[in-house]
């Protein structure tokens, strides 16, 4: 009961945060965008909060527990996605500077159906995110409270009310504050995984030692048949004559399933609208820049720890289960049934029903964050980009922010509705972990559809409207049919290929742009467009600018003494 | 002599637009060093990412040797040594690319030239 | 000038033969063929990356004057080996490097005490008697004597050497002048306090010597002189047709595009501010890609689309040192000669590259305007210099010269109505 008051407190803080530092005066660019002035930690900080999701909080160490090193693959990508995004798109995103994706692509293109086409797609993939994040709350709910509201079932329970919660902030919040809570709530993130990591490294985890004890069996999972669990041994997926072994490549992924899985990630991050919706907030390009460099330092530190409590919930959960009854129940000969329980148990091992508490604020604050992020980006595609756009032309700031809300609305229950569709259960077993699994399509369809079409309407002036049409539409298309099919095969060597598509529709998409741009033209005053896009001289000013009014400030209170 | 035109160009004299202007020809050029400094990054960080799982199969030593415990090679790098790989090529790439811009857009900082404007020889 | 390469690909065969060794024949089963071409793939590549920096060494603050100090090398191993190796002298006959020379000299010449004086003041002395004769004395009496007839003058006794101190143990000297090439700026006087007197041609072989020094010293510092002159030249004489022909082309804007007018006077302010700032021989590619910069913007405001430019960097070269003025003039040339003639104008291609293997730096500047035709081509390359060439080539390749010898290379191509590529490629510093 403690642990349950301690999570309401917990929550009750971080929501109160979002309100009291809520704008008074709340104008359509304060609610999108936080008035550009935010500093490049503190924006760092919430890019890491919109991007760790229940994907990277539980998800990672799942995966590791469940596969051992090809589980890491999933941290991996997640945080080699920054690279190319640093690479190719944070600068010159900034510096054309506008309100969303689809504004974006659709000013430097100069057609509408490019942006109407966009829309879309960033429907697609923030659907394609919150669908798992949502699975991920009902999963804590199910471990945590146990029981359901109102007749439905504990997981149904936990989905709705964590859509109602976030509805709720969002309204209520704007962006501004979702900007300080997004920071606030990564550093809560990284100090629970600090915390869960010292107390497990205190109590005698030692990495090596444990590696070499997990090694010198062969990778065993739990597998249900007849009613009954029990242990299978993991097929190598490299070697299928000989067994797998967590602390060696094969658990999960074929060579080509690793390459495909790791560029699916990598490319994905750079078609994040929610993440990507951020960079316009950074006072210069070459703030978006460094931003970048930090958000990879600070992923860095967060995957090394979650790989590391993956490794170590695996290790002290078989040293532990016999002794505890509790635990008994949740596994088979010391193995977890259900991989994404493995850091909530780990935190119930070392800090009891607290430290359960607190692994599982993380984690619904990590959902939080993310959800609050993702329906952020999908209220300023429809308000500012449709409703503002094309439905009332004339809309006050107010009409535009009410829109933005009841889109809010409208994509947070279609998410949950789909949530409640799936059924956890009925998945786990097939992937390592089923939340990162749902992530990564999202992040195969932000790779497929819109990575390749930003990277070239950045650095390749020939690029067309109907080009980026072209390739967005051949993207998802082809996306979304090998996902699919991926998902019908079921359990065989290619479905894992197949559910990570990227690496063949990226390509597509490329090609598909390519052609269409040849054959169309481009937009008339190139120049000026990439004078816009790629040019300084805005930057050089607000710097200037700043310098100036620092130096005026200065100044004055020197004479002012 | 005096139009119209002349009569709002009394702006604050060290903020108008055009103490800072990029010429179409200058931004291309930048554009096009950057380009190539991003595609170099790329294929740096592409070689590294297909290598590291690539190794397995080449050499036995990646996944089968121990470097402390059981720790392999292959787990070190895919559990630190890749985040920090990613950490220096993206600070690397970040510093080049900032340099880059630097120096080949915009000039040197004018202010500190109007104090020593009276130094000049004659 | 690729010199670098060669070395290189001799440094990986070895490396290939010594992994081969190693893995194959030391190894007592010898390792499978991809863990040694995977070790053999990694030791190349290692060498590969790091040669460059390897090459280049520590990087050191290197003065600016490589061409003198190729020649000052290779003048070792005279009379008495010391003296030749350590030149104190190069810097010129000051008190600073008299002393320095006066501390060599006098533990050679056994007993003896050494003084090197100017015209009329001794510059530095060293060794008995050093308590009361200083630096900054005057010269002794006998020392006008050789001065003004260029010739060793013998001193034998004590009387003559007129030293106030009644305690001097010095009694003979040796004078002898020391000249700078053509005028005689001072002496080598040698004093002994045994009665004897120095050996006359040892003392007369070490002035030989330290009067080489003296000319070198003085060679060098003409051939600076020269330089700046030169450079001190360039900058002054920014053509003035460019100066006007802008201002007229600014005050034809005023009233049509203030705001281009603002750009346009602010650049043309960096420019002339770049020239005037300006200093040493040398400055970062960025800096003078700035000035080129401000310069083709100007000249495109002047004649609008017809002059249109292409810069093409590397990364690498921004930072590299290149001479001052030497790519602006190249680019105005192409401008001036190539593009301003032709009515329907053209390009100029500004390329840029470093190849950190052989240490160079390569820029070249191309345009597809009129080209030079045969006759004057061959003039120009002859190094005369051509009339309409305005800062012409020839200046620039003497400029070059000087500061490199032979160590660039500056090519010209041109067909005429072809246009004009011009290849210049120098040390990467």
């Amino acid at each position: 009961m403690t642990s349950i008051l301690l999570l309401v407190v917990l929550l009750a803080a971080v929501g109160s945060v979002a309100i009291l530092i809520r704008p008074q005066r709340a104008s359509t660019f304060e609610f999108y965008l936080a008035g550009r002035r935010v500093g490049v930690v503190t924006n760092a900080c919430a890019i890491c909060g919109d991007y760790f999701s229940a994907a990277s909080f539980l998800g990672v160490a799942a995966a590791v527990y469940a596969s051992g090193l090809d589980g890491m693959w999933y941290a991996t990508g997640f945080a080699a996605g920054f690279v190319p995004v640093l690479l190719f798109i944070a600068a010159p995103l900034r510096r054309f500077g506008e309100f969303s994706i689809p504004d974006f692509l659709g000013r430097r293109l100069e057609s509408n159906s490019v942006r109407l086409t966009s829309v879309a797609i960033v429907q697609l993939i923030i659907l394609a995110y919150l669908v798992p994040q949502a699975v991920a709350s009902g999963i804590i709910w199910e471990l945590f409270i146990g029981q359901g509201v109102g007749g439905l079932s504990a997981y149904a329970t936990g989905v709705l009310v964590s859509t109602a919660a976030i509805m709720l902030m969002v309204a209520l919040g704007g962006m501004r504050g979702t900007t300080w809570t997004q920071a606030v709530q990564f550093l809560m993130l990284l100090a629970i995984f600090v915390w869960l990591a010292i107390i497990v490294v205190a109590s005698g985890f030692n990495y090596p030692d444990a590696l070499r004890e997990l090694s010198s069996r062969p990778l065993a999972n739990p597998v249900e048949s007849g009613g009954t669990w029990r242990l299978e041994e993991v097929t190598n997926r490299l070697h299928p004559e000989s067994p797998a072994y967590f602390g060696e490549p094969g658990g999960q992924y074929s060579q080509l399933g690793q390459f495909a899985l790791i560029l699916s990630l990598a490319l994905g991050t750079a078609g994040l609208p929610h993440i990507m919706n951020r960079y316009f907030t950074s006072p210069t390009g070459t703030a978006a820049r460094m931003t970048t460099v930090w958000v990879v330092g600070l992923a860095g530190l967060f995957y090394t720890l979650a790989v590391l409590l993956g490794t170590a919930a695996r290790s002290v959960i078989r040293d532990v289960s016999a002794e505890l009854p509790w635990l008994a129940e949740l596994t088979t000969e010391g193995v977890l049934r259900v991989p994404e329980y493995a850091l909530l148990v780990l935190g119930q091992v070392f800090g009891g029903r607290a430290g359960l508490g607190l692994i599982a604020v993380g984690a619904l604050v990590a959902v939080l964050s993310t959800i609050a992020g993702l329906l952020l980006a999908s209220a300023a595609s429809w308000g500012h980009d449709i409703y503002e756009r094309y439905i009332n032309l004339h809309a006050t700031q107010n009409q535009a922010l009410w829109a933005g809300r009841a889109a809010v609305a409208v994509v947070a229950a279609l998410s949950a509705g789909l949530a409640l569709a799936v059924r956890p259960e009925s998945l786990t077993g097939q992937f390592p972990s089923i939340v990162a699994t749902m992530v990564t399509w999202a992040f195969a369809l932000a790779g497929s559809a819109l990575t390749p079409v930003f990277i070239l309407a950045i650095w390749w002036r020939r690029t067309t409207g109907a080009g980026a049409v072209a390739g967005m539409v051949t993207g998802a298309v082809t996306a979304v049919t090998m996902c699919a099919a991926g998902v019908l095969m079921g359990d065989t060597p290619y479905a894992a290929v197949l559910m990570t598509p990227t690496v063949v529709s990226a390509p597509c998409a490329a090609v598909a742009t390519v052609a269409v741009s040849l054959a169309s033209r481009p937009p008339q005053d190139m120049d000026r467009i990439w004078v816009r896009m790629h040019g300084t001289a805005a930057d050089r000013r607000a710097v200037r600018i700043a310098r100036l009014t620092v130096a005026g400030i200065g100044r004055r209170s020197r004479e002012g003494r | 002599m005096r139009d119209p035109v002349r009569a709002d160009d009394g702006r604050e004299p060290s903020l108008g637009s055009a103490d800072e202007h990029d010429t179409p020809a200058e931004v291309d050029a930048a554009f096009r060093t950057l380009r190539r400094v991003a595609i170099g990054h790329v294929a740096v960080f592409t070689c590294v990412i297909i290598a590291v799982p690539l190794l397995t199969a080449a050499l036995g030593w990646w996944s089968q040797g121990r470097l402390s415990g059981g720790m392999s090679p292959m787990f070190a790098m895919t559990a630190f040594g890749l985040y920090a790989f990613f950490f220096v090529i993206c600070l690397a790439a970040a510093t080049l690319s900032n340099a880059v811009e630097e120096r080949m857009l915009g000039g040197p900082a004018r202010e500190a030239h109007h104090d020593e404007e009276g130094t000049l020889p004659p | 000038m690729s010199n670098g390469s060669l070395p290189l690909a001799g440094v990986v065969l070895l490396a290939w033969g010594a992994v081969y060794l190693v893995t194959q024949l030391i190894t007592a089963p010898p390792l499978g063929t991809g863990t040694t071409v995977l070790i053999g793939a990694g030791l190349t590549t290692a060498l590969i990356v790091g040669y460059p920096s390897a090459l280049r060494g520590p990087r050191s603050k290197r003065s600016v004057q490589p061409a003198s100090a190729r020649v000052q090398q290779g003048r070792h191993g005279t009379t008495i080996a010391a003296v030749g190796r350590s030149m104190p002298l190069r810097s010129g006959l000051t008190a600073e490097s008299a002393h320095r020379t006066a501390q060599l000299l006098q533990p050679l010449l056994s007993g003896a005490a050494v003084a090197i004086t100017d015209r009329e003041h001794v510059l530095a002395f060293a060794g008995p008697g050093a308590d009361h004769h200083r630096s900054g004395d005057d010269v002794v009496a006998p020392t006008a004597r050789a001065l003004n007839r260029g010739k060793t003058v013998l001193v034998r006794r004590r009387g003559e050497l007129r030293c106030p101190n009644g305690d001097c143990p010095l009694r003979t000297a040796v004078i002898v002048p020391l000249t700078d090439g053509n005028r005689t700026v001072g002496t080598l006087q040698v004093y002994r306090g045994d009665g004897a007197l120095s050996p006359q041609g040892v003392v007369e072989g070490l002035a030989g010597i330290l009067s080489l020094h003296l000319e070198l010293a003085e060679l060098n510092r003409r051939q600076r002189l020269a330089v700046d002159a030169k450079l001190d030249a360039l900058r002054a004489q920014i053509n003035p047709h460019f100066l006007f022909n802008t201002l007229n082309t600014i005050a034809s804007k005023v009233h049509t595009d203030t705001e281009e007018t603002r750009q346009l006077l602010v650049r043309l302010s960096d420019f002339f501010r770049y020239v005037v700032r300006q200093e040493g021989h040398f400055a970062e590619f960025g800096q003078e890609y700035f000035f080129v910069r401000t310069y083709v913007s100007l000249e495109q405001a002047r004649y609008g689309d017809r002059v249109r430019v292409r810069y093409d960097i590397d990364p690498q070269v921004l930072t590299a040192h290149v001479p001052v003025l030497i790519i602006q003039p190249l680019v105005e040339n192409a401008i001036k000669h190539g593009l301003a003639g032709k009515v329907e104008g053209g390009t100029v291609t500004l390329k840029a590259r470093v190849d950190p293997l052989t240490r160079t730096t390569s820029i070249r500047v191309a345009d597809d305007g009129a080209g030079i035709p045969a006759d004057l081509l061959k003039r120009i390359s002859d190094g005369e210099r051509g009339e309409g060439d305005g800062q012409g080539l020839s200046n620039i390749a003497g400029r070059l010269a000087s500061l490199y010898g032979e160590r660039y290379r500056l090519d010209i191509q041109s067909t005429e109505n072809g246009g004009t590529v011009v290849d210049l490629q120098i040390p990467l510093g």
